[in-house]
């Protein structure tokens, strides 16, 4: 076939009166449609098997990012599996061996579709962008009566210091739904400190003093790790954390020692 | 009758060898580059111990000096110094020596010495290529054992993290050069109707001088192990053994070949293109090497900085990265994601590059969006100079510059888009014939959507602030690196081989291979990014960098350790499938055949017989 | 003209090819995989030789009948082992890490313990080291034994000097584990920094309640390494301040 022909033929099943779904185009949009609402499926599915039960604010904004960013990213990636699986159904040269016999047409590109291509794309980055920047800045937003922590990472392990009281204690204790702030410092080398439940972390460093927040809003036991690695007993660098009502917080303060009228201001109690 | 350059076969007849052509050439080879590397580096070590044992930073000292040595003997052992010492003596080499220089007449022995023929110097660099991935693809299996079972005794916890350290820099320096070093030199020069590369000896000398950086890396595990993780974070590894030193040197050298390749790469394509050849009309492949090596003289520079201030660091007691001296290790960490993420990218560009190339031969269709392509990988090059910060964000410096670089990291994915914008277009209505190498394009295909996809979560700050340091991270960069950047090259090998040694590979093991590399990705990276109950992930998670952190999920690991197994065979099976018999190519200097590949390198090709 | 010579050569040389095949050559392949496998395994057990080797093997708790602890009736065992200033063994006479580098301080003669889950361990420890301030003060107190006490050449005591610690016996859990176990007890320094005293020691007894089934990790809090922070050299190299605690 000559370069005309095929330029005649291409045509020709472009324009032809074919039914939608009989063409390339309409099989392409049943393929991706399918795995489309695979991949949102997933989006919906996947991320409450994949990620720990959230147990803050924080944590809450991940689950949600996830979701988000799985239903926006799979129809993308639906079609380019389509146009994948579709090319190896409809168009791939059948006898492995022996070259084609002819080849496909010269398309050199397609100006429309590399500006719709563009477009689109530009448009998801707009949307991650917004969601990202919105709740990011949601979550600088500093709150009232936030309880001070601070996090000393070492090698290799994490103590949590509970200003005002003289409480250092190896495990992380958490009154329900009261913003919390961590103010991480490191006395060796880089630490991630990560309390993986709360959806947050930020590195320990040497010197400086970093900060996060968040809020829990469930009751239950979390792990605190360290996410960078720091050495030869990184991996152990483990702590446990619970997030417990104000009550039990106070309480918990008692027992490490600390006067009941000042674990309970520091917890918030009327007494 | 061997075949060494574009002209050569002319030059063999017109001009014999005299006996003296090559001049000290004559004598060098690797096991001279081997003898003279060891002894300078043993006379180092001897007057650098003599001089500095037992004060402050001595062994530190004594190691940086010694590997310095070593680098700088292997390399005036090979010859890589003899053309500028000569000059500089007053006498120029002659054009005999440089014929000499570029192995005519010398049969196999060639690819042993300095070579300056861009063909020689290619399969020097495939076969390193290859054993570099077979290194790490042993590191990784080891890494893979440990995990079988939680707390294995099989390696202790320091072991483990300089296994991980040096399985992540022997791959990283495998995946720089695997398509820059072995295609970009020997398919290039050829696709562009250049006879050889702009500077044939800094050309040699650049594969040897990253052959003497291989030692330094493995010495490592003989001086104590860096237990740091590849990215080696300072303060944490001002604080490790000497192996640290070696490490850094291994860097500085490494950077060095990296950077004269670069150089040489640009200056080629830009003055030494033939007739008709214009920039416009480049293959598509010519790009990638170009703005990839490009990227390269931006991004690696910074590398060589920063380990040079990591061994002052160490050694002479500076303290660029040493809080409690007014150092800071966010200086560190700047300074090695400059380099850090256009590196990324001078990995992937040429790979995907070239496979623009196999999937246009086997789609028979021109590359779809050839200019679209060409500035969308100028795109990626220009906005990954803007991105480094995104390996920070959590790492509490500057918290404010968030945003920024958040819509930096997510811009790059449009002209990221764009390469998928144009394999798919170049698939479309194509006549397409599934050999060896489009069973990668495919598989690039689905593992690179996985891996862009992951890459989303990841530009997300606040999601970022879950998922950094673990274990999806480690699937993220596995996708693209491996599965992506990785599985291109693979298809450039398989689609060049035949170019290169004049043998076809054998499919039917190529596709048994094909198979367990395809699989096996998957269970590993999709198994280990977080599948399992709720507290797996977790447990996993944090295994990434660290030490012999257990799992507690027995039936996945040893999966996922034979798969990885599978996945670091890769080489083995590329290699298993070259052994099938030679088959000719039946007279046809095309093997793929097909109207619209950049026919010119395939047509003026001359297939060199080893 | 370049090109056509090419071609020229190309045919030629393909000429002069034998009729090739498309089999493999198994033997090729056969082998390559078996060298594959094997420098595998040869690297793998180089590792495993180097570096698990604990200096002494396991030292597996001794029995001492039963004990009752708050009502409780277990098994009741007992360890000891040292903290010398020098794995060269100048003070005790045998170098505990003879490949390794002797002159960094060491836990002996084993840094791999057994105990039973659940039972009384009964550890005492000689401390033959110098040493001087802790980084934080917090591990100067006595945690995690019964009682939250330990007795230091037989004096019972909550906590020592933060500014004269030779090292810490530190153990936790892990989440494979027991994830809540944590024990610290510190071990006073024996005389300056300038070790006029070599030989002398401070016995250390303690006991601790052992935990569910697994492997624990303990290592050494006293910062008394070299390099940054004091934590390189024999902090950072497993099994002169660190080891396991296998709980069976
Ligand atoms: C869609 C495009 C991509 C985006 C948005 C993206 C985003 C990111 C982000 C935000 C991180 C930091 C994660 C963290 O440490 O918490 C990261 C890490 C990384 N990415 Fe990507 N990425 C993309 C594509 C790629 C490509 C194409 C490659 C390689 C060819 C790559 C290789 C890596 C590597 C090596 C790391 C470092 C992992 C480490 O910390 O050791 N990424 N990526
Ligand atoms: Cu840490
Ligand atoms: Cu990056
Ligand atoms: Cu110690």
């Amino acid at each position: 076939m000559s370069f005309e022909e095929q330029v005649d033929e291409l045509e020709r099943t472009v324009m032809s009166e074919k039914p939608f779904f009989s063409r390339p185009g309409g099989k392409i949009f049943i393929i991706w449609l399918i795995l489309s609402v695979i991949g949102v499926l997933i989006g919906f599915y996947a991320p409450h098997h994949l990620l720990p039960a959230m147990m803050s604010s924080t944590g809450t904004d991940v689950f949600k990012t996830v979701v988000v960013f799985t239903v926006l990213a799979a129809p993308v990636a639906a079609f380019v599996y389509a146009v994948g699986i579709y090319s190896l159904i409809a168009w791939r040269h059948k006898g492995d061996q022996d070259e084609p016999p002819e080849d496909g047409p010269p398309m050199h590109g397609n100006g429309p579709m590399t500006v719709v291509w563009l477009v689109v794309s530009s448009l998801l980055v707009v949307v991650l962008l917004v969601w990202g920047l919105s709740v990011y800045m949601a979550q600088q937003v500093s709150h009232p009566n936030t309880l001070q922590i601070d996090v000393t990472g070492r090698q290799w392990l994490w103590t949590f210091k509970y200003p005002g009281t003289g409480v250092e204690s190896r495990t992380l204790v958490l009154p329900l739904d009261r913003a919390v702030e961590f103010n991480v410092t490191s006395v060796d080398v880089t630490h991630g400190f990560w309390p993986v439940a709360l959806g947050n972390q930020v590195d320990a460093n040497p010197g400086e003093v970093t900060v996060i927040q968040t809020t829990p809003d469930k009751l239950g036991k979390f792990s605190v790790r360290c996410s960078q690695l720091c050495g030869l007993y990184h991996a152990f660098m483990y702590s446990s954390g619970s997030v417990v009502t104000p009550t039990q917080f106070s309480q918990w303060l008692q027992a490490q020692g600390v006067p009941p009228a000042l674990a309970d201001r520091t917890a918030r109690i009327a007494r | 009758m061997y075949v060494t350059t574009d002209v050569a076969p002319r030059l063999l007849e017109d001009t014999p060898l005299g006996p003296e052509a090559g001049g000290l050439y004559r004598r060098q080879n690797i096991w001279t580059g081997l003898g003279f590397g060891v002894f300078l580096g043993f006379v180092a070590w001897l007057i650098s111990h003599a001089l500095l044992q037992g004060s402050n930073w001595g062994s530190d000292m004594v190691v940086t000096v010694t590997m310095v040595a070593w680098v700088i003997g292997f390399n005036i052992g090979m010859g890589s110094f003899n053309a500028p010492i000569r000059w500089a003596l007053g006498h120029d080499q002659t054009h005999q020596d440089e014929l000499y220089a570029a192995g005519v007449g010398q049969g196999r022995s060639r690819y042993l010495k300095f070579c300056t023929d861009h063909k020689v110097v290619g399969t020097q660099y495939l076969v390193l290529v290859l054993v570099l991935f077979g290194v790490g693809g042993t590191l990784a299996m080891l890494i893979r054992t440990q995990l079988i079972t939680a707390h294995s005794s099989f390696l202790s916890p320091e072991t483990y993290n300089s296994l991980v350290t040096i399985h992540g820099m022997c791959m990283i320096i495998a995946t720089i050069i695997m398509v820059s070093g072995p295609f970009t030199n020997f398919i290039m020069p050829i696709m562009i109707g250049a006879k050889d590369m702009a500077f044939p000896r800094l050309n040699a000398m650049s594969f040897w001088v990253v052959v003497s950086a291989v030692p330094c890396l493995l010495a490592t595990f003989f001086l104590g192990g860096v237990d740091a993780g590849w990215t080696t974070y300072a303060p944490l590894t001002v604080q490790a053994p000497p192996a640290m030193d070696a490490f850094a040197v291994t860097i500085i050298t490494f950077v060095v070949s990296v950077t004269v390749a670069g150089v040489n790469t640009i200056v080629t394509i830009i003055t030494m293109r033939a007739k008709g050849m214009t920039m416009g009309r480049l293959p598509i492949f010519t790009w990638g090497s170009m703005i990839g090596g490009g990227l390269g003289l931006y991004a690696m520079p910074a590398f060589l900085l920063v380990m040079t201030l990591m061994i002052t660091d160490r050694a002479t007691g500076t303290s660029f990265f040493v809080a409690a001296q007014g150092g800071s290790g966010w200086l560190y960490e700047n300074v090695f994601w400059v380099m850090g993420h256009p590196e990324v990218y001078v990995i992937l560009l040429p790979p995907v590059a070239a496979m623009l190339e196999v999937a246009s031969t086997f789609a028979r269709k021109p590359v779809f969006g050839y200019k679209v392509v060409v500035a969308s990988f100028a795109a990626v090059a220009g906005l990954s100079i803007m991105v480094w910060a995104h390996h920070m964000f959590t790492t509490g410096w500057a918290p404010d510059l968030g945003g920024p670089f958040m819509l930096t990291t997510e811009l790059i994915s449009i002209p990221t888009g764009v390469i998928f914008l144009s394999i798919i277009g170049t698939l479309w209505k194509g006549r397409i014939w599934t050999r060896l190498p489009m069973y990668f394009v495919y598989l690039f295909l689905w593992n690179f959507i996985i891996g862009g996809v992951t890459g989303i979560y990841l530009s997300d700050v606040p999601a970022d602030q879950y998922f950094h340091g673990d274990m999806f991270v480690t699937a993220h960069f596995h996708y693209t690196l491996l599965g992506g950047a990785m599985i291109a090259a693979t298809a450039a090998l398989c689609y060049w081989f035949p170019k290169v040694s004049a043998k076809m590979l054998n499919e039917r093991i190529g596709k048994i291979a094909f198979w367990m590399i395809a699989i096996g990705i998957q269970i590993t990276y999709f198994g280990c990014s977080g599948r399992g109950s709720k507290e797996c992930p977790v447990v996993w998670r944090t295994t990434t960098r660290s030490s012999s952190m257990p799992t507690r999920w027995p039936p996945v690991a040893p999966t996922c350790s034979c798969s990885d197994g599978s996945c670091s065979c890769t080489p083995c099976s590329i290699r298993g499938a070259t052994g099938s018999r030679p088959r000719p190519t039946r007279g046809a200097p095309r093997p793929w055949s097909g109207r619209y590949r950049p026919r010119c390198h395939w047509r003026t090709s001359l297939w060199i017989r080893w | 003209m370049v090109a056509d010579s090419n071609l020229q050569v190309d045919q030629t040389d393909v000429g002069e090819e034998p009729g090739g095949d498309d089999r493999a050559r198994p033997l090729g392949l056969i082998l390559t995989v078996v060298i594959a496998l094997a420098a595998t395994v040869g690297i793998g057990a180089f590792f495993w030789s180097q570096t698990y080797q604990s200096p002494s093997g396991t030292q597996v708790a001794q029995s001492a009948g039963t004990a009752v602890v708050n009502g409780v009736t277990m098994p009741h065992v007992t360890l000891s082992f040292q903290s010398y200033p020098d794995a060269n063994g100048s003070v005790n006479g045998v170098a505990i890490h003879p490949a390794g580098n002797p002159s960094w301080p060491a836990f002996g003669m084993t840094n791999v313990f057994q105990v039973p889950t659940h039972a009384l361990v009964t550890v005492t420890v000689s401390q033959y080291d110098s040493g001087g301030a802790l980084n934080n003060p917090w591990f100067a107190r006595v945690r995690g034994t019964v009682d939250g006490v330990a007795t230091v050449d037989g004096k019972v005591v909550t906590a020592v000097d933060p500014n004269n610690v030779g090292h810490t016996f530190t153990v936790r859990g892990t989440p494979g584990t027991d994830p809540g176990f944590f024990l610290n007890v510190p071990l006073p320094s024996v005389g300056g920094e300038n070790q006029t005293d070599v030989g002398q020691h401070h016995t250390v007894v303690f006991s601790f309640v052992s935990g569910s089934a697994g492997t624990y990790a303990w290592n050494c809090e006293f910062p008394c390494g070299t390099m940054v922070a004091a934590f390189g050299g024999p902090m950072g190299a497993y099994g002169y301040m660190s080891g396991f605690m296998h709980v069976v």
